[in-house]
């Protein structure tokens, strides 16, 4: 697995300990439903999902289709309405209201899209006093806690407040202040729809590669196309429902990616199914194919793969 | 979570000074208030802790001087006199009056001095006579000063015009001051020779104030026998108890307005930190370590503005008696105590809105961007 994410020079090196605390996630005919009577709202309906240790789960899906309603369930904010949330042998979804603090503390690490750290606390202060909740003696949790950040590049910016730092290098103190207690499993809604792609794309990578080297789930929400591709898995969510899973096929003629439940246009054609983001393409396409010269078109054509 | 509380309070250094600041001043009222009360208090006695009597005999009943008359018949001195222990005995007259030094009119306490008085005259004079003989008045240094008079003026008391011959020190307090005058003149004033107000009673060297109270008050009829600590508790008792309802009410002003400084801090700064209260709850903190941090806040800015509140008190106490007035604050451990369990109530009360608000937060909402 590792061998598919080349490291190179830019990559950000991230903590080299193996997790002690991996588990399976398993989520069985969860619904959510707000409200009640005439303003009942059903977020998420039946669903069931299994997340093992290592993989990592990407959910996509349109706005209100229960994405961050589901990712709560999952992190032990929100009890579900119906169903159960298993986490190896604890169900969380049945466990007392005053359990969930110390799950959440231990078994999570949760990564926001605004990073929500505290503005009064120095970085190293907010990755240590989650360590610190959880029991770390206050030196012993700065330690593990520069440690950790250490790792992630941000040795230099250990003393600085949230607000003098830059979006990305917020968003790793906010992976180190996921990790410190070791969690299992860790949760992200939208890491990185406030930060530049390029910086997107650092986040993602290093998300990865903490699921494969540490054997830890990553469960991240995600609008963003361009960070399929390091998910193991994608799942699409739809009025509260996973529907068929998108499959993304690439337009021949323009290179444009389309879904293909959703593409404009397709052709078949010797047993190989094509998808077009317009109908005009496919017309170009089939030109193409067919040998149909359609005057000096076709010498444009040419040169292409 | 300490660590936090602090961040938190220093973060914001407006709304640090403003509650700092506010709760100072409310502690301020307090403690200033009982300091001016404790100061009045001390010097209120002074006549009688430097009287040099060991027993203070008065009419029966009477306890204090303050705003009270005793009256003895001048036969009960020998009386006294003859009681086992007893050394000397010296009788003084007494009544609260006024001194006229050039039209201003000084409230005092007449104090009318046999010759050769051996106790009960001023305990430091700075200029002229020890004893007044007759036509003659000891009056305040501070007193004759304001008045703009000096030895060999005439001072008008009980009516009647004296010839100041002495001027005493530590002889005035915020309200009043002593005046002495000769036993004589006092009685043809008042035209009784034959009673005096108090007995100053020396007893002999290594004896018991208190047995030889006890014994004068069993072998001579119709007096009231007290020693000097006890006669000097009554009076301040009297001061106390006139004191009482204004302490009280400042006490209680100075509280609410604490109370309100601080509430509105610490509610709007945890207001303001609603979301960040909502990002700890959602990583695992529990709420007993949130209450924690709200409490600290609290408990934090106010012992800030009880140090604040205190320092500004012992200022005014080493000033105010430079300015010449005769006004003394005298910091008492128990108004310490006091205004520590008050500052103490303020922290816990104003935590308790914040703290509902915090309890109310649901975890989840950190998901939802606030
Ligand atoms: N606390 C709530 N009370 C009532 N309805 C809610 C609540 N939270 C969410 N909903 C509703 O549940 C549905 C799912 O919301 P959710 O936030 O999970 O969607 P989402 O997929 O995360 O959307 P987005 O991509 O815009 O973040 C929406 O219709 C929303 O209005
Ligand atoms: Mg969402």
């Amino acid at each position: 697995m590792e061998s598919q994410i080349p490291r190179s020079k830019s990559q950000l090196p991230i903590p080299d300990y193996q997790s002690s605390n991996s588990a399976t996630l398993k989520v069985d005919r969860v619904t959510k439903r707000y409200g009640s009577g005439a303003t009942e709202v059903t977020a998420v309906q039946e669903v069931s999902l299994t997340v093992a240790a290592g993989e990592i789960v990407l959910i996509r899906g349109p706005s209100g289709s229960g994405k961050t309603t589901l990712l709560s369930m999952l992190g032990a904010l929100l009890k579900p309405t119906e169903g159960t949330i298993r986490l190896d042998g604890t169900t969380l979804s049945e466990l007392a209201e005053n359990r969930l603090p110390d799950i959440r503390l231990r078994q999570f690490g949760f990564i926001f899209q605004d990073f929500n750290l505290l503005s009064a606390l120095t970085a190293l202060e907010n990755v240590a006093l989650v360590a610190a909740l959880a029991g770390a003696k206050g030196k012993e949790a700065r330690k593990r806690a520069a440690g950790l950040m250490t790792d992630l590049g941000l040795k230099e910016r250990l003393n600085f407040l949230p607000e003098k730092l830059s979006g990305g290098e917020k968003q790793r103190v906010a992976i180190a202040r996921a990790l410190v207690n070791d969690p299992a499993i860790i949760l992200a809604d939208e890491p990185t729809a406030n930060l530049d792609s390029k910086i997107g794309h650092e986040i993602m990578r290093l998300l990865r590669r903490i699921a494969k080297e540490q054997n830890r789930s990553v469960v991240i929400v995600s609008h963003d196309q361009r960070i399929k591709d390091i998910a193991d898995r994608v799942l699409w969510l739809e009025d509260g429902q996973f529907k068929e899973m998108v499959t993304m096929a690439t337009d021949p003629v323009c290179g444009m990616a389309v879904e293909r439940e959703k593409a404009a246009a397709q052709l078949e054609l010797d047993g190989v199914t094509y998808y077009f983001c317009s109908r005009g393409c496919r017309a170009e396409f089939e030109a193409e194919r067919r040998g149909q010269v359609v005057g000096d078109r076709l010498t444009l054509q040419v040169g292409r793969p | 979570m300490i660590l936090v509380a602090f961040r938190n309070l220093f973060q914001n250094k407006i709304r640090l000074v403003i509650s700092v600041g506010g709760v100072a001043l409310a502690l301020l009222l307090i403690l200033a208030l009982d300091a001016v009360f404790s100061g009045v208090e001390q010097q209120v006695t002074a006549y009688i802790d430097y009287s040099g009597a060991d027993v203070f005999v008065s009419q029966e009943g009477v306890r204090n001087m303050h705003m009270a008359s005793s009256a003895l018949s001048a036969s009960v001195a020998s009386k006294v006199k003859a009681v086992s222990g007893v050394a000397s005995v010296t009788p003084i007259l007494y009544v609260t009056n006024v001194v006229v030094a050039d039209e201003e009119r000084n409230l005092a306490y007449i104090i009318g001095l046999p010759p050769n008085a051996a106790m009960g005259g001023p305990w430091r004079v700075v200029a002229g006579e020890r004893i007044p003989s007759d036509g003659e008045a000891i009056i305040d240094a501070g007193v004759a000063e304001k008045s703009g008079i000096g030895l060999g003026d005439e001072v008008k008391i009980l009516g009647e015009e004296f010839t100041v011959a002495g001027l005493s020190d530590g002889t005035a307090t915020l309200i009043n001051s002593v005046a002495f005058i000769s036993k004589r003149d006092f009685a043809k004033l008042r035209g009784d020779p034959g009673t005096v107000s108090y007995l100053l009673v020396k007893v002999e060297p290594g004896g018991s104030p208190e047995r030889v109270a006890a014994r004068i008050e069993a072998q001579v009829s119709e007096v009231t026998a007290q020693t000097r600590p006890a006669f000097a508790a009554q009076e301040r008792r009297v001061i106390k108890d006139m004191s009482t309802d204004v302490i009280a009410i400042m006490n209680l002003t100075g509280f609410l307005i604490g109370m309100a400084v601080m509430a509105l801090t610490v509610y709007t700064a945890t207001l303001s930190r609603r979301a960040e209260y909502g990002v700890l709850k959602a990583l695992g903190a529990r709420n007993g370590h949130l209450y924690r941090t709200v409490l600290a806040q609290a408990l934090i800015s106010v012992a800030l503005g009880f140090g604040l509140g205190l320092a500004f008190t012992l200022l005014l106490a080493a000033i105010v008696p430079q300015l010449g007035t005769n006004l003394s604050l005298l910091i008492s451990g128990a108004s310490l105590v006091k205004v520590s369990l008050v500052s103490l109530v303020i922290a816990a009360f104003s935590a308790i809105l914040p703290i509902r608000q915090i309890a109310g937060l649901d975890p989840a909402m950190v998901f939802r961007g606030k």
